[in-house]
């Protein structure tokens, strides 16, 4: 039935013009794009703890990424993909694991083809299944926590997902507690001295839980001559520690063994002082707040002799050299370390990758990634970076670090020491 | 169980609520005179021990003397916010008020980020280190020294509200605020004043805290959420409550951390709080309703 006039469907005039009108516009569009597909980019979001708590190694993360990120594009781009640059789509977790999933997703929705981050292990784990759904490879800069690749892997060997696209390369809680087992031993016997009671003190976030435990389950294994005789933890961050030290002292200790983050170990470190704790000195298995450039200016001489057994950068190397002095002008001072290091090789693990993968779909990224064998990374490392079943790299190692003349040098394990290593601590 | 961990757990307990009752003590005098709940209590100290900071670190004042500056200069922020923004939900609902408070505390929270960076910052005064040691059990000075600061500044509050002018128009606009308006008193002049010695007393409260508390601007919430703790358990409104409070739940964390372990003892202070809220929901020293 005609409608008064108004002919039914689309006439010739009509379909000319709009057909005209789409077609002017897809040229106009694409043109540009024909034009811009000479300088292809490689989006990759790169997610840290920029405020909050955790913010200071948050910020060198970020600032080691953005390093390597311009270094990469200053060689070339990825060659074989035509020179593509790397580009970077900034994200802050805020320290909070629902931000930081948000975030993820927030940065996946921006184009980004790969994410890197984040520093927490708490907010790395959220990070994780948002990774897994929208099938992005995400790789682990720096996080210890073990459940994070190896829920994936189970869940993959189970079958209940196909491809595994989260990878860490930086040690897990389960080596951080191997190698410091490992070079408490070692160290207390170059000291010649045999401390037989050791109490762990840690912060109660996923973190501390996890690095305490592989401590303690390495301790287990190893069965060495010293005991781990009383575990004090605290929620993080603490307000006060005084009971926590009391207790510590209760037990005894020849050596503490603290598990922090920055605004624990600035009440912590004091507290041990004032309590008069006689212990031959402060060994920590590893975390964060024992070695920053801020927590040496707030501490200061509360922070001397202590070590943590952190992964370091290999300074060594020469290349490792120069980047940490250009590290030191762009940072305004701070010191090239953990977090900044690896953030760093993140981004060179990243682009090594991409030239084996020639291309950002993330199953054959995925592939590139799991064949990795790059020796070109600036840490310390035990071989080359690889990735085993689980996705983790074993070969990243920590190394023994102590901080004396308010700086931090690596004192163990011997070939890769800058100083000899002091211990027992000298008397106040 | 170990004596000497159990009497230095009840020492440092206690000694540690003075700090605890400093912080409380601001918020229940804003609640009890203006019924207004300071959402921004906690990023208001922190402001406070940032000043404290600033002046220790670029002007060599110890936060012992400096807490003076400190409280003068959240008075003076206290009155700006009052007249300001305050004022004009005294009498709104309840959702208005929080609202308000809530985006001054983002507001000086970010502002903190701006100015101070996101790193903990601590104070260090020569204090922060001195023990005095009796057998085997210390007393932390600086905290000593903070107990007993806490208890004269309350003394001092409690003399204000009883017995000058001001502090009696305060509490007669805490009673009946139509009342106090028709036997002359000028409402408006007197919760200023409230609100400014509260904020006054959130400063004093954070520059003494600040050589033993690390704090980051992120630090507000935490210290919000302590001091309400304490403000609930205490009754809100009471001085006395507040003081009381402080130590009860300072002292039960305490206890917490020495019987239990140290990770439970916030369960004991909010298990403390859950008790209170059950059995008695004004608080120790609240009046009950009306």
């Amino acid at each position: 039935m005609t409608q008064g006039g108004r002919a039914r469907g689309t006439d010739r005039r009509t379909f000319l013009k709009t057909a005209g009108a789409v077609a002017g516009t897809a040229v106009a569009a694409g043109f540009p794009a024909a034009l811009r597909a000479q300088a292809p980019t490689v989006k990759i979001g790169t997610l840290h703890c920029v405020t909050g708590p955790l913010a200071e190694p948050g910020q060198a993360c970020r600032l080691g990424a953005q390093m390597a990120a311009d270094a990469v594009n200053a060689a070339g781009g990825i060659k074989s993909m035509g020179g593509a640059k790397i580009e970077l789509i900034l994200g802050d977790t805020q320290t909070k694991a629902d931000v930081a999933r948000a975030e993820a997703e927030r940065l996946i929705n921006a184009g980004a083809q790969i994410l890197m981050g984040t520093f927490n292990s708490g907010d790395t784990a959220a990070v994780v299944p948002v990774a897994q759904q929208r099938r992005v490879p995400f790789l682990v800069d720096i996080s210890a926590a073990d459940p994070i690749t190896a829920n994936v892997a189970k869940s993959v060997r189970d079958g209940q997902q196909k491809v595994q696209y989260v990878y860490r390369n930086f040690p897990t809680g389960t080596l951080f507690g191997q190698r410091a087992v490992q070079y408490f031993t070692e160290i207390f016997k170059e000291a010649g001295v045999s401390p037989k009671r050791v109490v762990v003190m840690h912060a109660n976030d996923l973190f501390g839980q996890n690095q305490a435990r592989g401590f303690q389950a390495a301790h287990k294994a190893a069965n060495p001559s010293w005991e781990i005789v009383e575990v004090i933890s605290w929620p993080e961050p603490p307000s006060d520690l005084s009971t926590e030290v009391s207790r510590a002292k209760a037990a005894k200790p020849d050596v503490i063994a603290p598990i922090t983050r920055p605004a624990s170990a600035q009440l912590l470190l004091p507290e041990i002082v004032k309590q008069r704790l006689d212990i031959m000195g402060i060994v920590g298995p590893g975390s964060p707040g024992l070695y920053e450039a801020g927590q040496i200016a707030a501490l200061k001489e509360n922070l001397e002799y202590v070590m943590a057994s952190n992964p370091w950068p290999n300074f060594k190397n020469p290349r490792t050299r120069q980047v940490s002095e250009e590290y030191a002008k762009r940072s305004g001072g701070k010191t090239f370390d953990t977090n900044s290091g690896y953030s760093y090789d993140g981004i060179f693990v990243l682009a090594d990758t991409l030239e084996r993968a020639k291309s950002t779909d993330p199953d054959t990224v995925v592939d590139a990634l799991k064949k990795t064998r790059f020796t070109g990374g600036l840490m310390v490392y035990g071989g080359p970076v690889i990735f085993n079943e689980m996705g983790d790299n074993p070969n990243a190692i920590p190394a023994m670090i102590q901080i004396l003349g308010q700086k931090p040098v690596v004192v163990w394990p011997k070939d890769v020491a800058a100083e000899k290593v002091v211990f027992p601590r000298p008397k106040r | 169980m170990d004596l000497t961990l159990v009497g230095q757990g009840l020492l440092s307990g206690f000694l540690f609520g003075g700090v605890y009752s400093l912080m409380a003590v601001g918020l229940t005098l804003i609640f009890g005179v203006m019924r207004v709940v300071n959402f921004a209590h906690g990023d208001m100290m922190v402001w406070g021990m940032y000043l404290a900071w600033l002046l220790s670190t670029r002007a060599g004042i110890d936060p012992y003397v400096g807490f003076i500056v400190c409280a003068a200069a959240l008075f003076l922020f206290g009155l700006m916010i009052q007249r300001g923004l305050v004022e004009r939900i005294v009498d709104a609902p309840h959702e208005m008020q929080i609202l308000l408070m809530l985006g001054v505390a983002l507001v000086l929270e970010n502002a903190a980020l701006v100015a101070f960076g996101p790193d903990p910052a601590r104070v260090r005064s020569p204090l922060s280190q001195a023990t005095v040691w009796m057998g085997p059990i210390f007393v932390d000075v600086a905290r000593l020294v903070t107990f007993g600061l806490a208890m004269a500044l309350t003394a001092a509050l409690w003399l204000f509200l009883a017995r000058t002018d001001l502090g009696r128009s305060m509490r007669a606009a805490a009673d009946n605020p139509y009342g106090a308006r028709v036997i002359g008193t000028d409402v408006r002049k007197v919760y200023a004043a409230a609100f400014g010695v509260g904020a006054a007393c959130v400063g004093a409260a954070g520059a003494l805290v600040s050589p033993i508390l690390p704090f980051q601007p992120t630090s507000g919430l935490g210290l919000s959420v302590t001091s309400f703790n304490i403000v609930i358990i205490g009754g809100m409104g009471s001085l006395p409550g507040a003081f009381a409070g402080g130590i009860l739940v300072s002292v039960a964390e305490s206890m917490g951390a020495v019987f239990l372990s140290p990770s439970m003892k916030e369960l004991v202070s909010f298990g403390l709080l859950i008790a209170i809220l059950l059995f008695r929901p004004a608080g120790l020293f609240g009046k009950t309703a009306g």
